[in-house]
């Protein structure tokens, strides 16, 4: 046989490199400029979303282009993991998109650093929308991001599959002990063919709506943690008796359903996160109907809710057409017809003119009425978080999967989260 | 031009000319190195030099949008006292250490049964080597996913034998069988490279064995094994190295998080995340080179260990 010997030592160490090494450089970038638009342009558009929102965007898209001919615009979309891990990728390259929709939990990340275009530089008319809402898109006084519409935390119910088992509808004037009841309630009478809901405690901004409600702020304006160990602690312990019992929908099915919901999927019967994922619950579950209440809350008068920018337009600040970036904006945030088209799947429409102009029945008047009722809890939109927020709430939510998993304790959890938040917290310092 | 290597080797081993030599050598050399040149140009401006910035980058605290700061061996440090990049060590280090034998295994054994002589062997060969061909890609990492998920078809073929696990694709202990099944199952690579080893044995050896009264196991390890050991030899450096690598499977089953509970958390899955997910690039870099110089260290290892077991057919032992 040959002697291979050189042969396989050079290729041996060339492949143990080259894949390894070359997934890590840099990229190089450059300055944007405007362009003018007398010719059609072509702009990016990204967003996230499911089916349903793919089919609205592609229609707001088509009238948009039909109202401005000189435009044309190039939609993309995947879901909200693997959205922010192919942002950065393009930020790292200098191409991101030149109209993206945004999330506050990335807005510090993009917006501090320099990758989002000062929309105060263009023109987008902001006349039409609450003055108290617009500081969620800004940074030290620039704005980066537009909101489109509001959400607020609530919980979802299927009328249908509640009536099936002889269990009366919620009102939404709940403790944490009568929704822990309520849950416990539906997963016995169903014999297992149903859970309760998803574990509640899993979502970072559930966690946020409960320390409003005990009147602890999240993050102080130093951007430091502000609150403790102790009171994580107790956040999670609120399930521990529920864990691993039809109450809540184990881990497993969670993680086998992904990207889809349990709610989505039929699996539970009630869902704790945002209004405006209506439209998506009912596309994926094919309910007929879908109801919301306010969240629990161990304070009557205090159910710290709160109006969230559910997500914003912006810009890259490298974009070569600036004006047609903003006029895009410009329609997606303030155009009637396109309130018409995603009615409330973005969230209730954060500009007077578009919600105005859109006619809300059905479904859609569930979740404007649902945010009518609950006004007068609201408080203060938050301010964009801070940097590397998006990072914690990942990993709030990966802790709280090992939980249930059972691979940690509470205190473990509790720990590991604190231990990554810190470490995040001094590294962007 | 097809003269001139004969021309220039003959000139080097009697060396009356040094003048001539010289010459031709040059020109050979600058001809070498023009057709070599559109390589070359890609290998350093696509691997050469994002190497050396990624190991520049492992020194800092790099975060994509600002300028890297400098930090020495933070990372290096900080890497060994994050449980996650202990996890992912443990993840991977479990998936190579047995799904590289038990792919080569599978490809050997395969190997062997095509290597005689049969009634469309030809068919067989293109069979077994057709999963290797689209099994890094990333539809059959779908369909393994939906395979092994909730009532997928290996839920309910392990029910009907009244074995009740459930799907794979969400439980931790499950996870790593099936991404050692995922790899075996590829085993058409070095399938590939095992059968032209075989064939190169010559058929003496085995008759010279029957004659002596040799059975199939003896065969085995007598002929076909120190025969064989240089291309397993191959295989074994190849398919550790390949096996460090895994990502596209691992990101695509476990929605790029890694889960469940951490159990797909492959160490090239936990870099991306760090890297693209966390900012973290100096942080990423510092774990890729951490993992150049281990794959090194082992296919070192390998080398040295290789004299006791492979044999070659020019060597005098």
């Amino acid at each position: 046989m040959i002697n291979r010997r050189h042969f396989l030592t050079t290729v041996a160490v060339g492949t143990a490199s080259a894949g390894v090494l070359a997934a890590c450089g840099t990229g190089s970038s450059t300055s944007g400029q405007t362009g003018s638009a007398d010719n059609p342009v072509t702009i990016n558009y990204t967003w996230w979303g499911n089916d349903d929102r793919a089919e609205r965007t592609r229609k707001a898209i088509a009238l948009f282009e039909s109202k401005n001919p000189d435009i044309k615009v190039n939609g993309n979309f995947t879901d909200f993991a693997g959205y922010w891990q192919k942002r950065a990728t393009e930020a790292a390259g200098g191409g991101l998109p030149d109209v993206m929709q945004w999330d506050l939990s990335y807005l510090r990340d993009y917006g501090q650093r320099n990758q989002l275009l000062d929309l105060g530089t263009v023109k987008i008319n902001t006349d039409a929308f609450e003055k108290s809402l617009l500081p969620s898109g800004q940074i030290k006084g620039k704005t980066y991001g537009i909101p489109t519409s509001t959400n607020a935390f609530a919980v979802y119910y299927d009328p249908a599959k509640l009536a099936s088992l002889g269990i009366a509808e919620p009102d939404g004037s709940w403790t944490y002990k009568e929704f822990n009841t309520f849950l416990t309630e539906v997963g016995s009478k169903s014999n297992g063919a149903l859970f309760g809901g998803t574990d509640y405690t899993g979502v970072w901004w559930m966690f946020n709506v409960w320390l409003r409600q005990n009147n602890i702020e999240a993050f102080t304006s130093e951007g430091k943690l502000g609150f403790s160990k102790d009171d994580l602690k107790k956040w999670w312990n609120l399930t521990a008796d529920l864990r691993g019992t039809p109450a809540i929908v184990s881990e497993e099915r969670v993680t086998q359903l992904a990207p889809k919901s349990p709610f989505g999927s039929n699996v539970t019967a009630t869902e704790v996160t945002w209004d405006n994922f209506m439209a998506g619950y009912l596309g994926d579950s094919g309910a007929k109907e879908l109801k919301l209440v306010p969240v629990p809350s161990d304070d009557a008068d205090n159910l710290g809710l709160f109006l969230k920018p559910s997500m914003l337009m912006v810009a890259s600040a490298k974009t070569k057409f600036k004006d047609a970036a903003a006029r895009f904006i410009d329609f997606m945030v303030n155009d009637p017809e396109v309130g018409q088209i995603f009615k409330t799947s973005r969230g209730v429409p954060a500009s007077k003119t578009q919600r105005d102009g859109t006619t809300f029945e059905g479904t859609d008047k569930i979740v404007v009425d649902y945010e009518t009722s609950i006004s007068q809890y609201l408080k203060d939109a938050p301010e964009p978080p801070i940097v590397g927020f998006g990072t914690l709430e990942t990993s709030f939510k990966r802790i709280a999967s090992d939980l249930n998993y059972g691979k940690l304790d509470i205190n473990g959890a509790t720990d590991a989260w604190f231990k990554e938040a810190e470490d995040l917290i001094k590294q962007n310092a | 031009m097809t003269q001139s290597p004969t021309l220039s080797r003959r000139s080097t081993q009697s060396g009356p000319a040094p003048l001539r030599k010289s010459k031709r050598g040059g020109v050979d050399a600058r001809a070498g190195y023009t057709f070599l040149l559109p390589w070359l140009l890609g290998f350093i401006a696509l691997t050469v030099g994002p190497m050396i910035s990624s190991l520049y980058l492992s020194f800092t605290n790099y975060n994509l949008f600002e300028p890297p700061k400098w930090i020495g061996l933070d990372n290096y440090i900080t890497l060994f006292q994050d449980e996650r990049f202990l996890q992912s060590v443990g993840v991977t280090v479990g998936y190579v250490v047995f799904g590289t034998p038990l792919k080569l295994a599978a490809a050997l054994a395969v190997a062997m049964l095509l290597n005689s002589k049969r009634r469309g062997q030809g068919f067989y060969r293109s069979a077994f080597y057709a999963p290797s061909l689209i099994g890094a890609s990333v539809s059959i990492a779908i369909v393994w996913k939906a395979m092994f998920g909730d009532s997928g078809p290996v839920d309910q073929g392990l029910s009907f034998f009244g074995i009740n696990l459930g799907g794979w694709v969400g439980n931790p202990t499950m996870t790593m069988p099936m991404f050692i099944l995922l790899t075996v199952w590829q085993f058409g690579a070095p399938m590939v490279i095992f059968l032209a080893g075989l064939k190169q044995i010559p058929n003496e050896l085995y008759e010279a064995a029957s004659m002596d009264g040799a059975g199939p196991v003896r065969k085995f390890f007598n002929i076909t094994w120190p025969m064989l050991s240089p291309v397993i030899f191959f295989n074994l450096l190849m398919e550790t190295i390949h096996a460090f690598q895994i990502f596209a499977s691992a990101f695509i089953i476990s929605n790029g998080e890694g889960g469940p509970a951490g159990s797909t958390l492959f160490y090239t899955l936990y870099l991306y995340l760090r890297g693209f997910s966390d900012f973290r690039m100096g942080y990423a870099s510092a774990m890729a080179w951490l993992l150049v110089i281990v794959v090194g260290i082992i296919t070192l290892i390998f080398f040295k260990t290789s004299k006791s077991w492979v044999h070659y057919s020019g060597d005098s032992k």
